[in-house]
C-alpha cells in the first residue's frame, strides 16, 4: 500500500512540477537548467559529482570516477543534490529525498513528511548528520532532525527560488549555525533557528551558481558567479573578486586541506591550491 | 486592557485544558505570572518590540548599522521558533548580531535588571501572542531545552 501511495505521490509531484515548469517558460526557464553539482564527503574522503542525472564518486581527487547506482525514480526527475554525512542522500524535483547506507545498492525514500517530492535544494547540518534541510518548491524550507523520518516546516524560505542550500557552523548564530541559500540573483543567509533571511554583502556579479566555505574556518566563503569567483573573509558580509582568468564555474566545494574543487558547465573538474586564482583541469 | 484579558483568558483556557488532561487543577500562579510578564514587557521590552509585540518597521531588513531591527513577537515573527532556554538566555544575556557594525549588543541584556522568575514570566507572556500550532512547536523545541531551574 505504501508503494502505491508513494507512486501516486510521485506521479502527482511530477505532474505539478511539469505544470509549474511550463507556466514559467520564458521567465524562469533558465533556472530549470540541469547544472552539475559537487560536494566533498569528509567521512568517505571522496568527491561526489552529480551530472546529467547521474551520480559519481572519486576517491583520488578527481582522477577517476565511479558511478554510484541510483533508484529508478531518478530517471523521472531531476537530480540536483548529493550529500554524504555518514549516509548518502540524493534530492531533486520529483525525486524528493532518498537515503542510502550501502553506497547506492539500495535507496529509501525519507520524504514521507514533506508535502511533495519537488525538492529544489537540500543539505545536511554540518555537525549533526541526522539534521536535514530541504526546500520544497512553492512551499518553503523543511527540517528533519531524525534523518528524514519526520519533517517540520521552518519557514517560507527566501522569496527567490533557491538553487543551493549550504549549512555552516560559523559562529554568531543563536542556534547551532547558519544556512546559506543560493539563488540566481544573490546569496542569502539565515541562522538555523530561521530568524529571517538577509542578503549577504553586495555581490554585483551576474548569476550566482554555488557557494562553499572553509571547513576549518567557516568565515572564509567562496561563491561561483557568472563573473568569476568571489571570496569573503567574514561569512559573506563583504565580497572581493578573486583575481584570475579562470573559467566560469557552476559548482564548488572545499576539501578539508583547503583545496578548492569546481565544475564548469560541462561537468569537468578543476582544482585550485591557491584560493581560486589558478585552476588545473583534472578529468579532461 | 480588553486585549490583555482576551490573551490571559486564552492562555488560561489552554492551560486548563492541558492540566485537565493531565488530571491537575488550574493554578492561580499562571494568572499572576502572565500579568507580571505583561507588566514587565510593557516596561522594558515594548519600546523596541512594540506595545502589542508588533516589532519595528522593516524588521526583516538590515539597517545602516548592519543590524536587523527588533522583530515582532506575534505569529508573523520568529520568537516562537526558539526554546524556553534560548529565549531566557537571550533576555538574560542579550545577543549581538555578528553583522552589527557597532560595539553595542543588538538585544540588551536584562540579567542585572530582572530576576530569573521575571524573565520567565515575560517569556510566558510572549507565548500568549502565538497560535496554538506555534505554541506546540515551541513546546517541542523546549523539551530538551527548558527554562533554567533558578527561574522556578
Amino acid at each position: 500500500m505504501n508503494k502505491i501511495a508513494s507512486r501516486f505521490r510521485r506521479a502527482l509531484s511530477l505532474t505539478s512540477w511539469v505544470m509549474a515548469s511550463l507556466s514559467f517558460v520564458g521567465t524562469a526557464g533558465a533556472t530549470e537548467e540541469a547544472l552539475p553539482s559537487l560536494s566533498y564527503d569528509q567521512t568517505g574522503e571522496r568527491l561526489l559529482k552529480v551530472q546529467a542525472n547521474q551520480l559519481f564518486e572519486s576517491t583520488d581527487g578527481g582522477a577517476a570516477w565511479t558511478t554510484i547506482p541510483l533508484p529508478d525514480e531518478v530517471a523521472e526527475g531531476r537530480l540536483v543534490s548529493a550529500t554524504a554525512e555518514q549516509a548518502l542522500y540524493i534530492a531533486g524535483p520529483s525525486i524528493g529525498v532518498q537515503r542510502s547506507t550501502d553506497q547506492g545498492e539500495s535507496w529509501h525514500e525519507v520524504d514521507e513528511g514533506l508535502p511533495s517530492q519537488d525538492v529544489t535544494a537540500f543539505t545536511v547540518h554540518r555537525n549533526q548528520p541526522e539534521t536535514l534541510y530541504a526546500v520544497v518548491v512553492d512551499d518553503g524550507l523543511y527540517q528533519s532532525e531524525d534523518a528524514g523520518t519526520t519533517w517540520k516546516k521552518m519557514d517560507g524560505g527566501p522569496a527567490q527560488a533557491v538553487r543551493r542550500l549550504v549549512h555552516s557552523d560559523m559562529e554568531g548564530s543563536m542556534q547551532t549555525g547558519w544556512l546559506y541559500a543560493v539563488s540566481d540573483d544573490a546569496v542569502r543567509l539565515s541562522m538555523d533557528c530561521f530568524c529571517g533571511w538577509r542578503p549577504t554583502g553586495e555581490l554585483d556579479a551576474g548569476r550566482v551558481y554555488d557557494l562553499a566555505y572553509k571547513l576549518d574556518d567557516p568565515e572564509h566563503v567562496y561563491v561561483a558567479t557568472g563573473q568569476g569567483l568571489w571570496r569573503s573573509d567574514n561569512g559573506g558580509q563583504e565580497w572581493q573578486q578573486v583575481k584570475g582568468d579562470g573559467p566560469t564555474l557552476v559548482a564548488l566545494t572545499l576539501a578539508p586541506q583547503g583545496t578548492l574543487y569546481a565544475l564548469n558547465r560541462e561537468g569537468e573538474l578543476m582544482r585550485s591550491e591557491d584560493q581560486g586564482q589558478t585552476w588545473t583541469p583534472l578529468d579532461a | 486592557m480588553r486585549k490583555r484579558w482576551i490573551l490571559v483568558t486564552t492562555w488560561l483556557l489552554m492551560s486548563a485544558a492541558g492540566q485537565a488532561m493531565a488530571g491537575g487543577g488550574l493554578s492561580s500562579r499562571d494568572t499572576s505570572r502572565l500579568e507580571e510578564g505583561e507588566r514587565i514587557y510593557q516596561q522594558y521590552c515594548a519600546s523596541c518590540h512594540g506595545s502589542e509585540g508588533e516589532g519595528q518597521p522593516n524588521w526583516e531588513r538590515q539597517n545602516a548599522q548592519g543590524e536587523l531591527p527588533a522583530p515582532p513577537h506575534g505569529p508573523e515573527g520568529h520568537t516562537w521558533k526558539h526554546s524556553d532556554a534560548m529565549l531566557y538566555g537571550i533576555i538574560a544575556e542579550g545577543w549581538r548580531d555578528p553583522w552589527n557594525k557597532t560595539e553595542r549588543l543588538t538585544m540588551p541584556a536584562f540579567e542585572d535588571v530582572l530576576t530569573p522568575a521575571e524573565i520567565r514570566s515575560v517569556v510566558d507572556y510572549l507565548k500568549t501572542l502565538w497560535t496554538p500550532e506555534q505554541r506546540r512547536h515551541q513546546a517541542e523545541e523546549s523539551e530538551g531545552a527548558p527554562f533554567p531551574s533558578q527561574s522556578e
